[in-house]
């Protein structure tokens, strides 16, 4: 699998990195980093150039990184119809203006620290309807940050690609597998606090 | 709080058990990656371990740049014109079936060109 991948980076060149960062934007499972990392290792080689390798992967991701938020806004529009039982509206609000308010910070960090959880912020900046302009701007900061950071170190580094590759995958993994389990956990005290409060009046 | 604590959960296991269940997992997968992370931190830091092989995937560059040598002397050891084979983007598996011959013979043929190099 590692291999065909590797594989098809100096054959298919910008075509396939600017695909593969597009995709992975869309929460599709496409090994982006590994791409990344080959495309650098491949552009320190002379097989590829370099500032072109970054464009096209920085290209795929921004445009991935919209359509994900149109799909979430989409989304949105059709879940506003739904009723919920209001405790669990309380907090889907809750959530929302959070997304709404702070969402930037967020969308910043989920480009490169916690990729794993980019997708699934696209999605929620949409359907809660984060500004648009805010949205971007902080995606593309971000986005600047992830492909510096792999293609760099897979020039920097093109001898052990399959080492990185391995390292920061789990390394991004155990980090977003923490972070939603900490958002969760913030979501379940919340809705504890809730309790509190509503159970005071009864 | 330790008398509450049991209710608690219960209380969150009947209003909100998505949320509970979602935090169940993703403390599992973060366990997952933990041990994934350290066996992998394991086996890279072992330096035998990232000796890289000459493999199909490569290229006859990213093969000068691993083994930090000229391209050029790289050449002799490929069986297309020299312009043809260091062509950007022709990996080693494209090579050796434009040629008719084996991916195992003509990395054999640039481990003997890598040898002879460092040699010299």
């Amino acid at each position: 699998m590692t291999e065909t991948i590797l594989a098809l980076v100096p054959v298919y060149g910008l075509a396939l990195v600017a695909l593969g960062t597009f995709l992975s934007c869309l929460a599709l499972p496409v090994p982006s980093s590994l791409i990344m990392l080959s495309a650098g290792g491949f552009a320190a080689a002379g097989d590829l150039v370099l500032w072109q390798t970054a464009t096209a992967a920085l290209a795929g991701a921004v445009l991935g990184d919209q359509l994900g938020y149109q799909i979430g806004r989409f989304g949105g529009r059709l879940w506003s119809g739904r009723t919920l039982p209001p405790r669990r509206a309380a907090l889907v609000a809750k959530a929302a203006a959070l997304v709404k308010d702070r969402g930037e910070m967020g969308v910043f960090l989920s480009r490169w620290l916690v990729s794993p959880l980019g997708p699934y912020v696209n999605f929620a900046g949409g359907a809660a309807a984060l500004d648009w302009g805010r949205f971007t701007r902080a995606g593309i900061a971000g986005e600047i940050v992830w492909v510096t950071v792999y293609i760099g170190l897979g020039a920097a580094f093109a001898d052990d690609i399959l080492a990185l590759a391995d390292l920061l995958g789990n390394a991004s993994g155990l980090l977003a597998a923490l972070t939603l389990a900490g958002a969760l956990a913030l979501w379940l005290r919340a809705a504890l606090r809730q309790r509190r409060t509503h159970g005071a009046h009864h | 709080m330790s008398a509450a604590r049991p209710s608690a959960l219960r209380y969150l296991w009947r209003h909100n058990r998505p949320a509970l269940i979602g935090f169940g997992l993703a403390l599992m997968i973060a366990g997952f990656f933990a041990v994934r992370l350290t066996v992998f931190t394991i086996y890279w830091s072992d330096p035998a371990h990232r000796d890289q092989v000459i493999e199909g995937w490569m290229t006859p560059r990213y093969i000068a740049r691993s083994y930090d040598m000229e391209p050029d002397l790289l050449r002799a050891a490929l069986p297309v014109s020299a312009d043809d084979a260091l062509r950007p983007g022709a990996t080693l598996s494209q090579i050796a079936a434009d040629a008719d011959m084996t991916l195992g013979e003509l990395v054999a043929q640039i481990d003997a060109a890598i040898t002879q190099a460092r040699l010299e």
